[in-house]
C-alpha cells in the first residue's frame, strides 16, 4: 500500500505537468491508476470473502458443515437455518431489547460525552487538564473490574432486571472513548472560531450549541457509528446484568444455539448473523449517507 | 474574551452531568474494585484484608508473568499494525479515492460489526485443518507444503489472532483517521505542493504532523484495547494451547470469575491498568518532543 | 494552550486514584438470602445453553405437575454456562438466588463457596421427607456424592461414558470388542493400517482427551485412584498416574485421533465418527442425541456400539466400573425451602425420568411411566445403566476449579508434543498443591 499511495497524492491540478499533451497524461493516470485499482481490489476480497462465507453458511444444512471443505458452497438453499432461527428463542425480543438499550446508550453517551469534551478542550478553567486525564484513565482500567461492583449497586438500588442497568454501564463504558474523541476533533477546530464567536457576544452555551455541534457532525456521527457496534456487541455486560429472558439483548440470543455439551447449530447460528448482517447494512448505509451530507454542506471544512 | 469562555455555569451544565455519572459508574466501583486487590476472597465468601501479600503472590506466579509477556507481545504487534494499516487506508480515502470512497469505508468497516462469535469461528475454520480443512491450509498444499495445526502452536495462534484483530478493527482506526484528515483544510495541502512537495514528502512534512493529534488520540485508544484484549483470544483458541496465548484480562477473568479468588483477579486488574498507565504516559513523553521538534 | 497534557497532571491524578483506593476498603456482603420468606413462584435459574431443561419442566408443568404449578408457578431464568460461577456468586451476596439453581461443581462442595454458607439442600434428606428418595437411582445417587461430597444435585441428566464403536468397521477389520488396553492399542494399529482413523475426539474442548488419561489412571490403580489425590494418599506424579498421560501422549504420536485433533471441536469429531471416517470415539451417552438422528448418523444406530473403557493390563481397575456423569450441579436454597417447593420436588422426582426419556435424553431418576418408541441405541445404554453397580469419576472431577481448567488446557500441549508427560502431571499436582492451601 505504501508504494502505491505516494504517487496517488498528486492531484490533477498540478501545474508543472500543465505543458504535457493531454491524451498522454490520461494514459500514464490510468497506468498509475492500476496498482491502486489491483489493492483495492484485493481490499475488497480479504474483506468481503468471509462476510460472504458466513451468510453461504447460513444456508447450509449441519452435515454440510461439519464434512465439506470450509469455501464449499451450500449444495442447495436450505432455508430451514432461517426458520428455526426465526422461531427457536426469542429473536424478535431479543432485538426489541437491543434497540432499547442501544438507542438510549448512544444518546446519553455522545450529548453527555460532547458536552464534557467541550468544557474540558474549549473552555478555559483551572483543573481541566486532570479532569480529561480522569476520563482518559477510563479507557486504561479493565472493564470486567466494574462488574460486580456495579452489581452489588444497582441490586441496592433496585434496578436488577431491568434494562436501566444495562444502558447505564454502556453510556458510562462508552464515555471515556467519546470525550477523549471529541476533545481531539475538537482540538483541531480552529480556536479562532470560538474566540471570534465570544467576541461576537454569542453566550457560552449558545455558541455551544449553534457553532460548537454543528462543526462535529461528522465526529457525532463517526463515533455514533463506532459506539453503536460496540454496543451491540458486547455480550459481557448483557450477560452479567440479566437473568431474565425477557431481557436478553441480541447477543445473549445467539447463545441458544449452542448446546450444554458444546454442540452447535451452526445453520440456524449463521442464520440469525446474517439476518443480524443484512440489518446492520442498511443503517450503515444509511448512516454513511448522512457523513457524506454533512461533508457535502462544508460544514467541517469551515 | 476568557470570561466567556470561563463561565462556570456554562462549564457545570456542560461538564456536571457527564462527569457525575462517569464518577459514580466507573471512578467508584473501579476504586472499590482495585482497593480488593489488596483483600482475600469473594462477595460470597466475604473478603479478608492481607496486605500486599497478593502482590507478593502475583510476582512469583509464573502463569501470571506469562500472561504480562503474553499481552504486552500481543499489544505492541496489534497497535502497530492496526494503526499503521488505519492511517494507511484513511490516506487511501481521502487522497486517492476521494468522495468515491464512502463504499469501500462502509465495506472494510463491516467486520467491526460482526459478533466475536462469529469472527472467531469464521477464523478457526479458516485455518482448519482435517476433513473439512480451510482455505489457509489449501494454499498450503497448493504450493507443496504440509498441512498446519495453526491453533495446536501458540505462535501460530498469536498470528492467527493478528490477522483477525486486523481484519476487524483496520476499518475502524481508518474511519476514525479519515474523520481527522478530512480537518485538514485543503489549502494548506494545495500550497505545500505548490512548494514541491509531493507524495511521501507531502504525507510525512505537512499531513502527518497536522493529523497527529488524532493519530495520537487513536494509538493510545489502541494500546488500551489490545492491551486488554479478551474476546478474540478466548474465543479463537481459549487462551491456548495450553496458556500460551492467554493474556492478563483472561487471566485476570478466570481468577475472579470462574474461580471466584475475586481479591487476586483484582490484583492482576490492577497490574494491567499500571500497564496501560505506562503505555499512555510513554506515548505522551514522545509526542511532546516531537510536537516541539 | 496545552494541547498534551502534562505527566505532572497524570501523576497527580495517579495519585488521586491510589488515594480513593485505600478509602474504599469496605468489604462485600457474605451470606444468604435475609428472609426465610417462602418464594411467591418456583424459579429455576439454569443454564442458557440448557434448552431441554427448560421444555421439559415446562412440559411437567403443563402435565403431571400442573396442581404444582397452580400453587407456586414456575419461572425460568437463565445464565450463560461460562457465566455460572460468577453470577452465583453474585447472586448469593445479594441473596437474591432464586430457590433452583445451577452452580458451578467446587462452589457446592461442602468446602465450596455455597456448600459453608449453607445455601444448598441435602436432597437426600427432603426427597426421603416426600416419600420420593426411591425415584433417584442409586447410580445416579452415589455419582453426584461422589463428584459433590454430599447430595446437593437433582440428576436431571445422567450419563454413561464409555468408548463408543462402529461395529462395522470391526467386523469388517476382524477386531472384537477388546477387553484390555493392549487389545484396544493392537484395534487402533489394525484399523490405522487400513486407512480409518482410529479414534476422534474433540480436541479443542480440553476434556474428551484427558478423559484418557483419567480412565487409564482408574484402569491401574484402581476406581479410587482419583479419590486418593484429593486426599493426599497419592500423587499426579507417581510412575501409575503418569502412566496415563503418557499412554495419551504416545496415541497422539502414533495419530490415532486424525490429522488436527487438538483444534478439533466436539461437533465435527462426533461427525467424524458418524460418518464412518473413525472407528471410535470414547464419550458420554448424550450423544445418544446424535446417534438417534438419521441426519446425522450416516453409518445407522444399529452400527454404534458401547464398551466400558478397557482393563489395563496388571492393574487393579475393572472393566466393569463405568464411567458415569451426572450433569451440571442444581442446587435448591433450604432457607426458601416451603412445602410447595416440597411438592413440586416430589413431582419433578417422579415424572422427570418418563419425561426426558420421552424426549430422547437419558436421567438418573426412575422412569415410572412406561415410554413408547425409545430408540434401540438409548434403550440399549438405559438397560446398562440398570446393571451398574460401581461407577467411577472422570479425570477432573474432583480437582480444584483452577487445577480442573488447568488440566483440559494443557492437555493440547501433551498431546502435540510440546510438553512431556511428567511436566504436564507435575504442573497440574502444583496447581492442586497451590489451591488446596
Amino acid at each position: 500500500m505504501a508504494q502505491v499511495l505516494p504517487t496517488q497524492l498528486e492531484r490533477p491540478v498540478d501545474p508543472s505537468r500543465e505543458v504535457r499533451p493531454a491524451r498522454r497524461r490520461r494514459q500514464r493516470r490510468l497506468l498509475r491508476r492500476i496498482p491502486v485499482w489491483l489493492s483495492v481490489g484485493l481490499l475488497l476480497v480479504v474483506v468481503l470473502y468471509p462476510q460472504l462465507w458466513m451468510v453461504l453458511g447460513s444456508f447450509k444444512t449441519q452435515a454440510e458443515f461439519l464434512a465439506d471443505p470450509t469455501w464449499a458452497l451450500p449444495d442447495r438453499l436450505y432455508l430451514d437455518n432461517y426458520v428455526t432461527a426465526l422461531t427457536r428463542g426469542n429473536l424478535a425480543v431479543n432485538y426489541r431489547n437491543s434497540i432499547l438499550v442501544t438507542v438510549p446508550s448512544l444518546f446519553l453517551m455522545i450529548t453527555l460525552g460532547l458536552g464534557a469534551a467541550y468544557a474540558l478542550e474549549i473552555m478555559v478553567w483551572k483543573g481541566r487538564n486532570t479532569t480529561l486525564l480522569l476520563f482518559l484513565a477510563g479507557i486504561m482500567v479493565p472493564g470486567q473490574m466494574i462488574l460486580v461492583p456495579l452489581f452489588i449497586a444497582y441490586f441496592r438500588i433496585g434496578l436488577t432486571n431491568t434494562l436501566w442497568p444495562l444502558i447505564i454501564t454502556y453510556t458510562v463504558m462508552g464515555l471515556p472513548l467519546v470525550v477523549f474523541l471529541m476533545a481531539a476533533y475538537l482540538r483541531s477546530i480552529p480556536r479562532e472560531i470560538f474566540e471570534a464567536a465570544t467576541v461576537d457576544g454569542a453566550g457560552p452555551l449558545r455558541s455551544f450549541f449553534v457553532i460548537a455541534v454543528p462543526l462535529m457532525k461528522n465526529a457525532i456521527l463517526t463515533l455514533s457509528l463506532v459506539e453503536f457496534f460496540s454496543v451491540w456487541n458486547d455480550l459481557l455486560i448483557a450477560l452479567t446484568f440479566t437473568t431474565d429472558r425477557d431481557l436478553a439483548t441480541i447477543q445473549v440470543g445467539l447463545l441458544s444455539f449452542s448446546d450444554e455439551y458444546g454442540q452447535t447449530e451452526y445453520g440456524p447460528l449463521f442464520a440469525a448473523i446474517s439476518i443480524n448482517i443484512v440489518a446492520l447494512m442498511i443503517l450503515f448505509v444509511f448512516l454513511n449517507k448522512k457523513i457524506m451530507a454533512g461533508l457535502a454542506g462544508g460544514a467541517v471544512k469551515g | 474574551m476568557n470570561s466567556v469562555l470561563g463561565d462556570r455555569r456554562t462549564i457545570i451544565i456542560l461538564l456536571g452531568p457527564a462527569l457525575l455519572l462517569y464518577t459514580l459508574v466507573k471512578v467508584v466501583p473501579v476504586a472499590w474494585s482495585l482497593g480488593l486487590s489488596f483483600f482475600e476472597g469473594n462477595s460470597l465468601r466475604g473478603f479478608e484484608f492481607v496486605g500486599f501479600a497478593n502482590f507478593v503472590e502475583f510476582a512469583g506466579d509464573d502463569a501470571a508473568l506469562q500472561s504480562v509477556l503474553v499481552t504486552l507481545r500481543y499489544a505492541l504487534l496489534a497497535t502497530t499494525s492496526q494503526v499503521a494499516l488505519g492511517y494507511a487506508l484513511a490516506l487511501l480515502y481521502v487522497f486517492v479515492l476521494r468522495r468515491g470512497s464512502a463504499f469501500l469505508r462502509t465495506v472494510v468497516f463491516f467486520p467491526m460489526v460482526l459478533p466475536g462469535v462469529a469472527t472467531a469461528l469464521l477464523f478457526r475454520n479458516l485455518v482448519a485443518v482435517g476433513p473439512n480443512q480451510g482455505p489457509v491450509n489449501d494454499l498450503l498444499n497448493l504450493l507443496g507444503l504440509d498441512s498446519v495445526e495453526f491453533l495446536a502452536s501458540g505462535d501460530l495462534t498469536l498470528a492467527t489472532a493478528l490477522v483477525m484483530n486486523l481484519w476487524q478493527s483496520m476499518g475502524f482506526y481508518a474511519v476514525l483517521l479519515y474523520a481527522g484528515l478530512l480537518d485538514i483544510p485543503e489549502e494548506t495541502i494545495e500550497s505545500a505542493r505548490l512548494d514541491g512537495a509531493n507524495g511521501l514528502r507531502l504525507v510525512r512534512h505537512v499531513v502527518l504532523p497536522l493529523s497527529l493529534p488524532i493519530l495520537l488520540s487513536s494509538i493510545i485508544f489502541s494500546f488500551n484495547s489490545t492491551l486488554k484484549v479478551f474476546d478474540g483470544l478466548l474465543a479463537l483458541n481459549n487462551g491456548g494451547p495450553g496458556t500460551e496465548t492467554s493474556p492478563l484480562t483472561l487471566y485476570m477473568y478466570r481468577t475472579a470469575f470462574e474461580y471466584a479468588e475475586y481479591g487476586y483477579g483484582s490484583t492482576i486488574a490492577f497490574v494491567l491498568t499500571l500497564l496501560c498507565l505506562v503505555f499512555t504516559l510513554a506515548i505522551f513523553r514522545s509526542s511532546r518532543r516531537k510536537v516541539e521538534d | 494552550m496545552p494541547t498534551v497534557p502534562s505527566s505532572r497532571a497524570v501523576g497527580v491524578t495517579a495519585t488521586a486514584l491510589l488515594t480513593a483506593l485505600s478509602l474504599t476498603a469496605c468489604g462485600g456482603q457474605p451470606g444468604s438470602g435475609d428472609g426465610d420468606d417462602a418464594p411467591t413462584s418456583f424459579t429455576v435459574l439454569s443454564a442458557n445453553e440448557h434448552a431441554s431443561m427448560r421444555t421439559d419442566l415446562d412440559a411437567l408443568a403443563a402435565g403431571p405437575c400442573a396442581a404444582q404449578h397452580e400453587a407456586l408457578p414456575l419461572e425460568h431464568q437463565t445464565v450463560a454456562q461460562a457465566d455460572v460461577v460468577q453470577q452465583i456468586t453474585l447472586l448469593a451476596g445479594q441473596g437474591a438466588l432464586p430457590v433452583h439453581y445451577i452452580a458451578g461443581t467446587s462452589q457446592v462442595r461442602p468446602d465450596g463457596d455455597l456448600g459453608t454458607a449453607g445455601l444448598v439442600l441435602d436432597y437426600q434428606e427432603a426427597l426421603t421427607e416426600v416419600g420420593a428418595w426411591d425415584d433417584v437411582l442409586p447410580a445416579a445417587s452415589s455419582t453426584i456424592t461422589n463428584v459433590y461430597g454430599h447430595m446437593v444435585s437433582l440428576p436431571y441428566q445422567y450419563n454413561l461414558e464409555g468408548i463408543w464403536y462402529n461395529k462395522q468397521l470391526f467386523a469388517e477389520h476382524g477386531i472384537a470388542e477388546p477387553q484390555t488396553f493392549g487389545e484396544l492399542m493392537a484395534a487402533a494399529d489394525t484399523l490405522q493400517a487400513a486407512g480409518v482413523i482410529p479414534f476422534t475426539a474433540g480436541g479443542s474442548d480440553g476434556w474428551p482427551l484427558t478423559r484418557w488419561i483419567g480412565m487409564h489412571i482408574v484402569r491401574e490403580v484402581g476406581p479410587q485412584a482419583l479419590t486418593d489425590i484429593r486426599d493426599g494418599r497419592a500423587r499426579l506424579t507417581d510412575p501409575a498416574y503418569v502412566a496415563g498421560a503418557r499412554a495419551l501422549a504416545e496415541m497422539a504420536e502414533k495419530e490415532y485421533f486424525g490429522e488436527g485433533v487438538v483444534s478439533r471441536g466436539g461437533d465435527q469429531s462426533a461427525n467424524l465418527f458418524l460418518t464412518g471416517e473413525a472407528a471410535m470415539t470414547y464419550n458420554g451417552s448424550w450423544m445418544l442425541n446424535d446417534i438417534n438422528d438419521p441426519a446425522t448418523n450416516q453409518i445407522g444406530p444399529e452400527n454404534v456400539g458401547l464398551m466400558p473403557f478397557p482393563a489395563v493390563e496388571g492393574g487393579a481397575g475393572s472393566r466393569d466400573h463405568w464411567a458415569a456423569n451426572a450433569g451440571t450441579a442444581y442446587a435448591m436454597l433450604p432457607d426458601r425451602y416451603s412445602p410447595e417447593v416440597g411438592d413440586w420436588l416430589a413431582c419433578i422426582a417422579g415424572n422427570w425420568g418418563s419425561q426426558a426419556l420421552s424426549s430422547g435424553s437419558l436421567s438418573g431418576f426412575r422412569v415410572n411411566e412406561e415410554v413408547a418408541d425409545v430408540p434401540a441405541p438409548t434403550a440399549m445404554v438405559q438397560e446398562q445403566i440398570e446393571q451398574i453397580d460401581q461407577t467411577v469419576l472422570w479425570f477432573e472431577a474432583l480437582f480444584d476449579a483452577e487445577s480442573n481448567s488447568l488440566a483440559s488446557t494443557n492437555v493440547s500441549l501433551l498431546v502435540s508434543g510440546q510438553m512431556s508427560p511428567e511436566d504436564y502431571m507435575a504442573d497440574l499436582q502444583e496447581s492442586i498443591d497451590s489451591n488446596a492451601r
